[in-house]
């Protein structure tokens, strides 16, 4: 694990207002990480600078020590893949295979050797029997899970995922969530631009909390999600499972860690009851 | 007879193979609120569709079944009129609110019936009131936050006074605060003016508090309808448990809580404080 | 590019200018097209132009167009370039005039949108027998504008951000590579068409022929003045096509400019 994306106090405007205040955050390969905040909070602008495709006005953006402003958005994109929320923004090819293949040769893979990464991708992605049709002939999830697949084809060090859950059914979010697992296991590093705060409670390492263009809280995300007052203060909710360890310690039982999930719920209250149980005996 | 009375009814889209309803058959009346949903691509929009008649109206195809709607037939009544009796909202605000000022949004139904101009105002004046909205009703939509500009979509369509609403995602691309607000204000469409609420969601543990019914899709069929706590139960490995949900399953394979089906954080935690007092009393 | 897109862009402010119904803004912006298109030297039109700032002077609307200008500008050196490259005499002279009547044009045009919401345009529309379903493609189109240029933005970043080097390569490669724009493009505002389609139908668009528009449109004084003034301007370009005095001037400025 080490560091790949440095921010250091970036600031940044469109047409004069203010989006991005004096932002600094690290960005490492093995890890997840979630930018979350409500709409206008400043979390794209954010990441638009991964890649270049930004330049702040003031501060810098450093990608595996190179500042963004020497390096063209494409170079940039070669270590940090950027998936956008909306699918139908960035499917340029005739054909599902194409799409992946567009990408592929755009990164300087020879045509052997990306015809070889394009099938394995398309089957992992499960798109293998679409792959000569138009992606256009796709449902939403097999869009967004296609545009997914042709970031991910060229193996960058770092994935972005803009909304990955936005309008996705429960089928997509869990493949999108194994995705994420997987990426993790191999050493990248994954960041997901989220207000879900469910998806975040189950594959965030870290999060990252903004606001009004500055970022209000960070840490892991066992502390973060727990913490209802910063949490509130990005429009955001307690996740379920810590807002009901919340009314639970308000009614004097008492959980030993912060649960995330309702696994972890589940095994500290198995615990806690039958540990009091046989002490009672 | 029923609001809305839907009888084997079959459509296939124009051009298409597959149906995309598929012998279905509901009905339902004032004061429900259903929550629609399923995997992507299972008919629950065309569901929607059928209500203000855009299917069979505005996309072609092959229509079977009956449908009525505040008793009128959908086949042969064209879509103006129905609306009168179903106001839609959408996903996107952007591609649904199209003037230059909330005013003028909630105006355009009422003038596109061609009503008086003193007419129009005046029901205006009374929409601003109710849903408080007068202090933004010079605002363009586009200056308004994405919570706002779903509560004028609804507001605008409330203005005509339909018996039924039927929202599409209404929350898809909403902070979880904001997506709460907008379920809220329908939830209190429902409760205080006996509107018939359709709402299609994927945002389970937002929604379902509000839900009196839900309805599961799959393949252009009903796969389950009836109460959310038992559909729930049948259908969530297909649509997903929330987390409370998800926790009271595991929980009650240990026999550690109650036969109830938690749908919020409070009602999970009633059931363990339940259990825990009477371990020890 | 969609810095020049903003001339057209409506911004709300409580000037002399916005208040005017939109049908006596529209007699000045056909006053302005066609003095714009009658004149033909340089100097009337720089005064032209002139006017046309004092006017979006009072419309406090001097900061979009200036930002419009550097968008525009490679558009302008373009127009100077070429007519200076391909005319046989008086190259300066009719470059700098073709020049500046197409920023009166453009002026002119920005001047009316920058002041003019979609609604008013068409009521006004409405109110001069346009059938609504025109009037509201009309308005439609112009609302979506600003849509477009962000999804422009949107997919010109993707496609920089899989790899391909927009800025790189020569001219046929640059164009071949923009080429890519336009499938995702096109496809995502067709599904915008039929999303706001879609609206309409379900909020009874086309329910009733002839509505009765919520934003009434009545000429005050003020309104009653511009028209006149455009008229008689409309009149004074009349003279000068018609009558020999303006061609004179013409070839008499044309004599004291440097024949280059």
């Amino acid at each position: 694990m080490g560091d790949a994306i440095l921010v250091e106090d970036v600031h940044f405007s469109y047409e004069g207002v203010p989006a991005l205040r004096g932002v600094s955050l690290t960005i490492r390969t093995g890890e997840v990480l979630a930018i979350m905040g409500e709409n206008g909070a400043g979390k794209t602008t954010l990441v638009k600078h991964f890649i270049g495709l930004l330049k702040p006005e003031r501060g810098r953006v450093l990608v595996f020590g190179t500042d963004t402003r020497d390096a063209s958005v494409a170079q940039l994109a070669r270590r940090v893949g950027l998936v956008f929320q909306n699918p139908d923004h960035q499917l340029f090819a005739e054909s599902v295979e194409g799409e992946v293949l567009f990408t592929l040769k755009n990164m300087g893979y020879p045509p052997d050797k990306a015809r070889a990464i394009c099938d394995s991708i398309l089957k992992l992605f499960e798109l293998d029997r679409y792959k000569d049709r138009s992606p256009y002939s796709l449902s939403i999830g097999e869009r967004k899970r296609l545009a997914i697949a042709a970031v991910v084809s060229y193996n960058p060090d770092i994935l972005v995922l803009d909304e990955p859950t936005a309008g996705q059914d429960f089928f997509n979010k869990s493949k999108i969530s194994k995705l994420i697992f997987k990426l993790r296991m191999q050493g990248k590093g994954v960041v997901i631009v989220t207000h879900d705060v469910e998806f975040a409670a189950q594959v965030a390492d870290r999060v990252v909390l903004m606001a009004e263009g500055r970022v209000i809280r960070e840490g892991g995300a066992k502390d973060v999600l727990t913490d209802a007052e910063a949490l509130r203060r990005a429009r955001l909710m307690l996740p379920q499972i810590p807002a009901t360890a919340a009314i639970l310690e308000a009614e004097g039982v008492s959980l030993p860690s912060k649960p995330l999930l309702p696994g972890t719920l589940y095994l500290e209250l198995l615990e806690l009851l039958d540990h009091r149980w046989s002490e009672r005996e | 007879m029923a609001l809305v009375d839907l009888r084997h009814v079959r459509f296939r889209y124009a051009g298409s193979d597959s149906y995309a309803l598929n012998d279905v058959s509901l009905s339902a009346e004032r004061g429900e609120f259903i929550l629609l949903v399923g995997p992507s691509g299972c008919g629950k929009s065309t569901l929607l569709r059928v209500l203000n008649g855009l299917v069979p109206h505005f996309y072609e195809g092959e229509f079977e079944g009956e449908a009525k709607v505040a008793g009128l037939d959908v086949r042969s009544t064209p879509t103006h009129v129905l609306a009168r009796h179903v106001g839609m909202v959408f996903q996107d605000p952007e591609n649904q609110l199209f003037l230059s000022s909330v005013e003028r949004e909630i105006a355009f139904g009422l003038e596109n019936l061609g009503l008086p101009r003193s007419e129009v105002r005046r029901r205006v004046r009374e929409v601003l009131k109710e849903f408080n909205l007068e202090s933004i009703k010079e605002k363009a939509p586009y200056e308004l936050s994405g919570g706002q500009q779903q509560k004028v979509a609804i507001a605008s369509v409330m203005a005509l006074e339909p018996e039924i609403l039927a929202l599409d995602e209404p929350t898809a691309n909403l902070d979880p605060l904001s997506a709460l607000e907008v379920l809220t204000l329908v939830n209190r469409l429902v409760k205080e003016k006996s509107v018939l609420a359709f709402v299609v969601e994927h945002r389970l543990e937002i929604a379902l508090r509000f839900a009196t019914r839900m309805i599961v899709m799959l393949d252009g069929r009903v796969a389950a309808d009836g109460g959310p706590r038992e559909v729930l139960l049948k259908a969530g490995k297909v649509v997903g448990y929330p987390p409370v949900t998800l926790a009271h399953v595991l929980l009650k394979r240990k026999g550690l809580v109650g036969d109830g089906v938690p749908l919020t954080c409070e009602e999970l935690a009633e059931e363990v404080i339940a259990k825990w007092a009477m371990r020890y009393s | 590019m969609s810095k020049v897109l903003d001339i057209f862009r409506f911004r709300r402010k409580r000037t002399l200018l916005h208040e005017l119904d939109p049908r006596a803004k529209f007699a000045m912006l056909v006053a302005l097209s066609a003095a714009s298109l009658a004149l033909s030297d340089g100097v009337s039109l720089a005064v032209l132009l002139v006017v046309e700032v004092v006017l979006l002077a009072v419309a406090k609307a001097l900061r979009e167009w200036a930002r419009s200008l550097t968008g525009l500008s490679t558009l302008l050196i373009l127009i100077f370039v070429l007519n200076y490259l391909t005319l046989p005499a008086d190259r300066l002279f009719t470059a700098t005039a073709m020049t500046l009547r197409f920023l009166c044009l453009t002026t002119a045009f920005s001047i009316f949108f920058l002041t003019t919401t979609a609604d008013e345009l068409a009521a006004a529309l409405e109110a001069s027998g346009v059938p609504r379903d025109y009037s509201m493609m009309f308005t439609m189109s112009l609302r979506f504008v600003p849509s477009l240029a962000r999804d422009m933005q949107t997919v010109v970043d993707a496609l920089r951000s899989r790899g391909l080097e927009l800025e790189k390569g020569g001219l046929r490669e640059r164009l071949r590579n923009y080429t890519y724009l336009l499938v995702p493009l096109i496809v995502f505002e067709l599904k915008r068409s039929l999303m706001v389609a879609e609206a309409l139908e379900a909020r009874g668009f086309g329910a009733v022929k002839k509505v009765e528009p919520y934003i009434e449109l009545t000429f005050k004084a003020k309104d009653y003045v511009v028209v006149i003034t455009s008229a008689l301007a409309l009149l004074a370009v009349a003279w000068v096509l018609l009558s020999g005095t303006y061609s004179e001037f013409v070839a008499w400025l044309r004599g004291i400019f440097p024949r280059v």
